[in-house]
């Protein structure tokens, strides 16, 4: 099981700050309130981090895993 | 709004406001029959039939060649032909060409769009589809006529392709990938979060094969002259040519297809070689003139000397002119260009072009525009931020003395060190 990151539909984001609230150990806000993410998640927080995608009012939380490689 | 004395009265023009046509010189390759004109007669005539090869065969031939995609990011045309070598393709030609700064795609749809077209043709037929989207900038109406013209041509001569022609608005990110499935999909013609490579879930979620209009033109080459036809031009590591726009934006623009391994000093006139160059457009990179000597047309040899050649667009800075002045005209314009609709995007370049303003005009910090270049980048979903942030980090690697000149508030004008 690979990595998983934490990824911003950023045209969706509204700066709501929920995520920055909920898991301060991967995320903190830029000067106008926008997420910026520090890295992949870690398996210690991943349960948090999936409750930070399900908070997002606006849902522009998503986490990913890296794709497998095209055939 | 503050108004505020500029150090310089010289505002460098940024888009072609007054929308000069180009001149275009007959080229080797794609541009090879352009003194026959535009029709298919004349077109079948000189080539004869177009030839439409297997895709297993196309990817070979694009792998032979090395072929890159010339939208700007050269990403290699076999991984994307393979990867959409799908069942129900989509085929989508991108002619919206959003940089100010290029022109080569309108001028190779005006004067040889059936170069194009066989190019589709034979995509399209590989990938054993008949549906072909192609993408025209609102702005050039007479490039949706010329489509129009050589569709119906073409269909006349019995060929039957399903294909559609999107207006792209006119705007810097609307030709962007995604932008592009957005008019398609009949929705604002704006870029979107994409969460897989549109060769894999693209147009209505079908694998789709979206390319630049001129690497089109490269594959219907390619398929009608073999891999040693086509390396007949170029190097053996970049056969075959490309296509340049210089000067787009400037009072006398020029488009050249040129081969590949082509030295720099045969395309730019020696006045523009003791010059700065601007390469990739607005999103490009800068050289001094000293790096110019001895460099080649070269996505490669370009990028070993710390720049891109993007889409192949050249703007020498013109004589006297501020190559920080000219950045930074150039970084409002972006700002104005960004659709507002990421964060990141819609506060982080006006305020980029702010704080540029003030390093240039006002001797204000560069720690702030660092930061800034920073914080706007892969923080979108598209490259316009990060393209922005390329250039002006670009800017002041390539003149750290300009940059000491004007935070002690003056301006060497067009005297760079390494010119003459």
């Amino acid at each position: 099981m690979s990595e998983h990151t934490l990824r911003v539909d950023w045209p969706a984001c509204k700066a709501h700050g929920l995520c920055a609230e909920m898991l301060p150990e991967v995320v903190s806000l830029d000067e106008w309130g926008y997420p910026i993410v520090h890295g992949p998640v870690s398996a210690e927080v991943l349960a948090l981090a999936k409750s930070a995608v399900k908070a997002c009012p606006t849902l522009a939380l998503r986490l990913t895993q890296p794709p497998p490689r095209p055939a | 709004m503050t108004l505020t004395t500029e150090t310089t009265t010289l505002r460098p023009m940024v888009r072609n406001e007054v929308g000069l046509d180009p001149v275009v010189s007959q080229g080797p390759a794609l541009l090879a029959g352009i003194a026959h004109g535009p029709g298919l007669a004349a077109h079948r005539g000189r080539l004869g039939p177009a030839p439409t090869p297997a895709a297993d065969e196309l990817v070979q031939l694009s792998r032979d060649v090395d072929l890159r995609g010339r939208g700007g990011a050269g990403f290699p045309a076999a991984i994307k032909l393979a990867s959409a070598q799908r069942r129900r393709a989509v085929v989508v030609v991108n002619a919206s060409e959003g940089e100010p700064a290029s022109r080569k795609d309108a001028a190779l749809m005006t004067l040889a769009p059936h170069v194009v077209l066989d190019g589709a043709a034979a995509v399209a037929h590989a990938l054993g589809t008949r549906e072909v989207h192609v993408v025209v900038p609102s702005e050039l109406p007479s490039i949706r006529v010329g489509v129009e013209k050589a569709l119906r041509e073409r269909s006349a001569a019995g060929e039957r392709l399903k294909v559609t022609i999107h207006d792209a608005a006119p705007r810097f990110v609307a030709g962007q990938a995604q932008a592009v499935l957005q008019l398609l999909a009949g929705k604002e013609n704006l870029p979107v979060t994409a969460w897989q490579p549109e060769a894999v879930s693209g147009h209505k979620g079908r694998p789709t094969l979206l390319s630049n209009a001129e690497t089109f033109a490269h594959l219907g080459h390619l398929a009608r002259v073999g891999s040693s036809g086509y390396a007949a031009l170029g190097t053996a590591d970049e056969p075959g040519t490309t296509l340049l726009t210089l000067r787009g934006d400037g009072w006398d623009p020029e488009v050249r297809e040129v081969a590949f391994g082509t030295p720099l000093a045969d395309v730019l006139t020696a006045e523009e070689m003791a010059q700065p160059l601007l390469l990739g457009g607005y999103h490009g990179t800068w050289l001094k003139p000293a790096q110019l000597q001895g460099l080649t047309v070269s996505r490669i040899g370009i990028a070993a000397a710390g720049a891109t050649l993007g889409a192949g667009v050249m703007l020498p800075l013109v004589e006297g002119w501020c190559p920080l002045v000219r950045t930074e005209a150039l970084v409002e314009y972006l700002a104005g260009q960004s659709a507002g609709r990421c964060g990141p995007c819609l506060n982080g370049l006006p305020a980029l072009a702010e704080a540029l303003r003030d390093l240039v005009h006002r001797g204000g910090p560069v720690g702030r525009v660092e930061e800034l270049c920073g914080l706007v980048v892969r923080r979108g979903a598209c490259a316009h931020p990060d393209g922005t942030a390329r250039l002006v980090a670009s800017m002041l690697k390539v003149f750290p003395e300009e940059v000491d000149s004007h935070a002690l508030g003056g301006c060497r004008g067009g005297r760079v060190e390494g010119s003459r």
